[in-house]
């Protein structure tokens, strides 16, 4: 789960005038026939670069989405449920696993976009700066978080870079579980008692203006890229996967007896459209450079946890050294 | 040319002027395995992707975490080291890539290889057959005379048996998904029955 409103890189108007054109002709057109990129064919430095980017940063959201949840898990109301978060959160971090390892088909290791994820260079979903005050700010986000990112990473799977396509098949299919177990947690809550209710209205209250954010700027302020789209780099845009999302939940959240904090929110049934009220672009980039009420903490946990692990890694790299009991 | 302990990045021939550095002091980073799972038995082992570790037990059980979690039922697993494995050119346009060799085959029996096809682009690489020859290149000649292709051929890859690590065929149990995991699954969870009812007592 979790790829959703990536960042891409302002075209530099040059970007293509060193690449050889007919090399670039071919593949554009193994493009256009429908078949896959794979690593040892040749690419545009463009290309690869934006998919580097997509990739890390769809792999940093995982790791770092699994942050607000994964503290629930100990506090999660059940054995049940704490059983259904854990096996969740331990997805997350292992769909991280494979798009890194996607990633470095394209030329960049593991180590670097870990680093690069740490000092900040490198984005993740901007949703994650804000925290899980509740239990049902979880539920909000194994059910609604994920499923924005479902529409993305659908879209993104019909893309053509082969590795990215793989990993995306295989994380896709174990997000059915997760779209259904977080409907379940939400549906218990806003259906049970007045409390419960509130919990669950105030949750969606807080997550409501991120969650418009998730899909990254609106079409016509971000930065668009035709070339993004004809190279099959960016399926769909942005406010094509906000479309779908509200088109595909916003019924299912009504239905359950909750509002939307957005008086403006509405299907225009004659254009088919969604109408809202224009998410605050600023405050997205605010957060998104640092000022979020989250962004340190994500990231010191991060930091703390590659420090830490950083002897297991150092033992495993010594195979042969055998523990020795001290002497005195 | 940029050097990485990740002989995938190594075979991209990338110029120095690319990306960040490589290499750095503190680098810490596991070689990479290859993974491949077999989905039923007598089925060919297939590529399912790759894993960082410090050896291939290591590789092993985090290819086991990786790729045989819930929902993909598999019966065998099996790693090899990246830098084991023995990259053919990749062909295009029907063109199958062991008309693209030369030599003959020598005969000598020396070594073990096993040999992956990848048949289709955007796929992964499937087993096809093992070989005795003297090297990698006799292996591709000897794949070329003795593996039967239906099927265009667009990139082999090569290991020696001895390099692969699998699991063992009277281990099949730790395959078994235990009954009480259910909560693992979409499938447990029903919200319909409890919507409908809300929605009633609604109206």
């Amino acid at each position: 789960m979790y790829g959703g409103g990536n960042t891409f890189e302002a075209m530099k108007a040059t970007a293509l005038v060193d690449e050889d054109p007919i090399k670039l002709a071919e593949f554009e057109a193994r493009i256009e026939r429908g078949e896959k990129i794979e690593p040892s064919d040749w690419m545009p430095q463009l290309y690869r670069k934006q998919l580097i980017r997509m990739i890390e940063q769809h792999a940093h959201s995982e790791i770092i989405g699994a942050l607000p949840e994964g503290t629930w898990i100990t506090r999660a109301p059940g054995f049940k449920r704490k059983l259904a978060l854990m096996a969740k959160v331990q997805d997350e971090v292992g769909h991280a696993q494979l798009l890194y390892g996607a990633a470095e088909t394209l030329g960049k290791s593991r180590e670097d976009m870990i680093q690069d994820l740490i000092n900040g260079k490198s984005k993740y979903s901007n949703i994650f700066n804000y925290p899980a005050f509740t239990w049902a700010d979880s539920c909000f986000i194994s059910w609604l978080v994920d499923a924005g990112a479902i529409v993305n990473q659908v879209a993104n799977s019909k893309g053509s870079y082969g590795p990215y396509c793989r990993a995306l098949e295989r994380i896709c299919a174990e997000e059915s579980f997760h779209l259904k177990y977080g409907h379940h947690c939400v549906i218990h809550l806003a259906t049970g008692t007045k409390k419960q209710r509130e919990m669950m209205q105030a949750a969606v209250n807080r997550w409501w203006a991120p969650m418009m954010h998730f899909f990254g700027p609106s079409d016509k302020i971000s930065v668009h890229s035709e070339i993004l789209m004809k190279w099959k780099v960016k399926m769909a845009s942005n406010d094509e996967c906000r479309q779908q999302f509200l088109d595909m939940y916003v019924p299912k959240i009504w239905e359950l007896g909750l509002t939307i904090p957005d008086d403006k929110l509405m299907k225009n049934e004659a254009t088919g459209q969604w109408e809202y009220t224009e998410p605050d672009w600023d405050e997205f980039k605010r957060v998104i450079n640092g000022d979020g009420p989250c962004n340190k903490e994500r990231l010191a946990v991060r930091r703390k946890a590659e420090e830490r692990g950083r002897w297991v890694r150092e033992a495993l790299l010594a195979p042969k050294a055998k523990y020795v009991t001290p002497l005195a | 040319m940029l050097e990485s302990l990740d002989p995938r990045v190594n075979r991209l021939g990338l110029p120095d002027s690319f990306g960040s550095p490589f290499g750095s002091s503190s680098l810490d980073q596991f070689e990479t395995y290859e993974a491949f799972v077999m989905t039923k038995p007598g089925k060919p082992f297939e590529h399912v992707g790759i894993v960082h570790a410090p050896n291939e037990e290591m590789a092993w059980l985090f290819s086991k975490e990786q790729y045989t979690r819930r929902g993909m039922i598999y019966c065998a697993l099996c790693v090899i080291k990246t830098e084991n494995v023995k990259v053919s050119a990749v062909t295009d346009n029907d063109l199958d890539v062991y008309t693209t060799i030369e030599g003959e085959y020598s005969g000598q029996e020396k070594d073990s290889f096993e040999v992956f096809h990848l048949i289709k682009r955007g796929k992964q690489h499937k087993h096809s057959g093992s070989v005795m020859a003297a090297d990698f290149e006799d292996a591709m000649r000897s794949a070329n005379q003795s593996i039967e292709r239906p099927k265009t051929v667009y990139n082999v890859w090569i290991a020696k048996t001895e390099d692969i690590f699998s699991s063992d065929e009277e281990d099949a149990d730790i395959w078994d998904t235990l009954k009480e995991k259910k909560y693992r699954d979409a499938i447990d969870y029903k919200a319909a029955d409890k919507i409908k009812a809300f929605k009633e007592e609604q109206a």
